[in-house]
């Protein structure tokens, strides 16, 4: 069990989106099929990885491998109920690029793995604010997807593509809908999480202030609500809300990755 | 079996020519009568707007075993085509196409699975031929072999319909407009069509539109006696032509076949309606000639335009797509056929078969009963049992012959000489 690493899963949802890439080129049911077996297979092998290693949420590690975990999942339940939909081709990339940059930052140094030095608080309330920020950023993630594909859908609509050739995607209305759902979810989510660790930074006495991730998260907080009010409170629909959540996207990528030392795990 | 199937269709024949063979429907009561009455047969009458066919069989029987060895005269049918129409047969000869027996069935089978259709995949003719074969049935024209024969049709169509991709994709104009219209909308429940104007598509792009289940349907054009009556047909909701801008802000899909020789929404009138809109995107099927939408309007977004040129690419990608699946459901018809007559001589043989081995059989136990009782008294049971299986097997090496040859005739694709001279050398038919 042990001996399964990164590369085991890393490669298996690669052989899987380049077989999705072949059934969208020639769509034979095979491919489609193997696909699947590689990402469930892949699924698994991240699975035993996960419960072998344990990775903290607390590092940028662990929270990349439960993301692209979550969203493995996402893909082999989206493909199984859709199966005449292109969603491989939008999940596994994000999916490659989770596993990759988690592995660019690295597990972290065992010492690490359990210590916890940041705050005292009872484990239960950690457990909590980490939940809830992994939720909103599922929820980002998402959000993400679905703009991603409103977009390519709208761009489909406006070459006036014939229904049928190319990308199978859903209605814009349906997308549309994906993507409200997933900020109306992340939204409170993510404020409910970032009200957890102030509690908690309180009862530390205030130390974390500077923490960078408590800037970044604060940062994309400010950015999300204003995704929010332009969505609810201007009213704004289509194609300017599906890149306003990439960008939120993005930002939240870029809190992760750029607040932080790639190598061990990121750093915490 | 004697078949034999006579016509026309829009490949061999003008229209002009086509409308004057036409059956109608009163007249098939007495058409299907003088058919099969003058012709001592079975007769069936497919008549549709692209072709006019007659499908008619004979076959043999114990009281008439030479009926379906004697061939149908593909002329007389001619003349009675001709004459019926009161039409010269000159006029109408050249224009026929006569298929015979093996043929006539591939050709059944290819007209109900629409291999043969102007339109190749359309749904339209297999229940045309079924409704040919229902009015044959209630005519009382229809024997054994038209039963036998339509209701596989009907099977071979359904097969080909699910086996293969023929029949996938709209093919009309207006039912092309539904597959855009998909890939804007999720559910329609809740949805508004606005229709400007009242032409014939306008309202054949209504009933595919109506079948999604709209909300409500809005009718407006500049005369209110033309959207009423439009609404009333479509039970819609006559508007009036001035609120025009207030119901395109408030509509989800909009159904355009005005008339107008100028563009009756440009890109400046539309766009403080587009910024009025609260809802979700808007679809303008814009099917009029000129058009009645600034095409400029289209941003794939929250506007999604789409013409009667962009419908009929639709259309044409569905008809290049079909020619896809044309081998493989062509390869069905071939199986089908083939399975059909070999039912069918089956079917043909299993009589006279049953009735020689019958026959042989008596004969065999008389001559059994009459030996063993000279010799009763002197045989063992074991001996009983040897003599009884010897005559048994002189019997059947007996019959293996003719049988074998019987069928050896059938598959192929022989007449009834042999089935007539087994009649006769065994003099079944007493």
């Amino acid at each position: 069990m042990d001996r399964i690493t990164i590369l085991c899963f890393l490669a298996s949802y690669t052989v899987a989106l380049g077989l999705e890439l072949l059934y969208q080129l020639r769509p034979l049911v095979w491919s489609r099929w193997l696909a699947l077996l590689f990402g469930a297979a892949g699924l698994t092998a991240q699975t035993i990885f996960l419960a072998v290693q344990r990775p903290p949420l607390i590092w940028q590690f662990g929270w990349m491998m439960i993301l692209a975990w979550v969203l493995a999942i996402f893909y082999l339940i989206g493909s199984l109920h859709h199966r005449r939909l292109s969603w491989g081709l939008f999940v596994l990339p994000l999916v490659l690029a989770l596993v990759g940059l988690g592995a660019a930052f690295g597990l972290p140094p065992e010492s690490e793995r359990s210590a916890d030095k940041l705050l005292s608080f009872p484990s239960a309330w950690k457990t909590v604010h980490e939940g809830l920020l992994l939720l909103a950023s599922i929820g980002l993630c998402v959000g993400f997807l679905a703009s991603s594909m409103y977009l390519v859908q709208a761009h489909r609509l406006r070459a006036k593509t014939l229904p049928g050739q190319g990308l199978r995607l859903w209605s814009l209305e349906r997308i549309e809908a994906m993507n409200r759902r997933a900020i109306v979810l992340a939204f409170p989510l993510l404020t409910a999480g970032i009200l957890v660790g102030m509690v908690l930074m309180w009862h530390d006495g205030l130390s974390g202030w500077t923490d960078p991730r408590v800037l970044a998260t604060g940062v994309l907080w400010l950015a999300f609500a204003a995704v929010v009010y332009l969505r609810y409170g201007y009213h704004l629909r289509g194609r300017p809300v599906a890149l306003l959540t990439i960008a939120t996207f993005v930002l939240l990528v870029g809190c992760l990755v750029l607040a932080h030392p790639v190598g061990q795990g990121g750093g915490r | 079996m004697n078949l034999l199937a006579i016509g026309c269709s829009y490949k061999t024949t003008p229209v002009e020519v086509r409308e004057r063979l036409n059956f109608k429907d009163e007249q098939l009561p007495r058409a299907h009568t003088e058919l099969s009455a003058g012709f001592d047969c079975e007769a069936v009458i497919l008549s549709t707007c692209n072709r006019v066919e007659l499908y008619v069989g004979c076959t043999a029987d114990a009281q008439s075993p030479s009926r379906a060895t004697g061939s149908l005269d593909a002329e007389c049918i001619s003349e009675f085509l001709a004459d019926f129409h009161h039409l010269p047969v000159s006029a109408v000869r050249p224009h026929l196409y006569i298929h015979r027996q093996e043929e006539a069935v591939r050709h059944l089978f290819r007209v109900a699975a629409s291999l043969d259709s102007m339109i190749v995949g359309e749904g339209q003719i297999a229940g045309q031929v079924k409704k040919a074969y229902e009015y044959a049935v209630r005519d009382d024209s229809v024997g054994p072999l038209l039963h036998a024969l339509f209701r596989r049709a009907r099977q071979v169509a359904r097969r080909v319909r699910t086996e293969t991709g023929i029949s996938h994709g709209h093919v009309s104009v207006s039912s092309a407009a539904v597959d855009y219209v998909k890939q804007v909308f999720d559910h329609f429940g809740d949805k508004t069509i606005l229709v400007i104007g009242a032409g014939k598509m306008g309202e054949l792009t209504l009933k595919h539109l109506r079948q999604l289940k709209p909300r409500r349907i809005w009718v407006t054009n500049r005369s209110p006696e033309k959207a009423e009556s439009v609404a009333r047909g479509c039970g819609g909701e006559a508007m009036p032509w001035e609120k025009l801008d207030d119901l395109l802000a408030r509509a989800d899909i909009v159904l355009s076949t005005t008339g107008a020789p100028e563009p009756i929404v440009t890109r400046k009138r539309y766009e403080p309606i587009a910024a009025r809109r609260a809802g979700g995107p808007l679809v303008v099927l814009d099917i009029a000639v000129p058009r009645d939408f600034d095409p400029s309007i289209h941003d794939g977004d929250r506007t999604c335009l789409f013409n009667i040129d962009d419908l009929k690419r639709i259309r044409e990608a569905t008809l290049e797509d079909r020619l896809k699946h044309i081998e493989p459901a062509e390869s069905i018809v071939q199986q089908e056929t083939k399975a059909f007559l070999k039912d069918w001589s089956r079917r043909r043989n299993g009589p006279v078969i049953a009735r020689l081995t019958q026959d042989f059989d008596s004969k065999r136990r008389e001559v059994l009963r009459e030996l063993l009782g000279r010799l009763n008294g002197k045989l063992s049971d074991e001996d009983r049992r040897h003599i009884e299986g010897a005559f048994r097997l002189l019997t059947n090496r007996l019959l293996h012959g003719p049988i074998s040859a019987l069928t050896e005739e059938t598959h192929g694709g022989g007449g009834y000489a042999l089935l007539d001279a087994l009649r006769k050398l065994f003099r079944l038919q007493e």
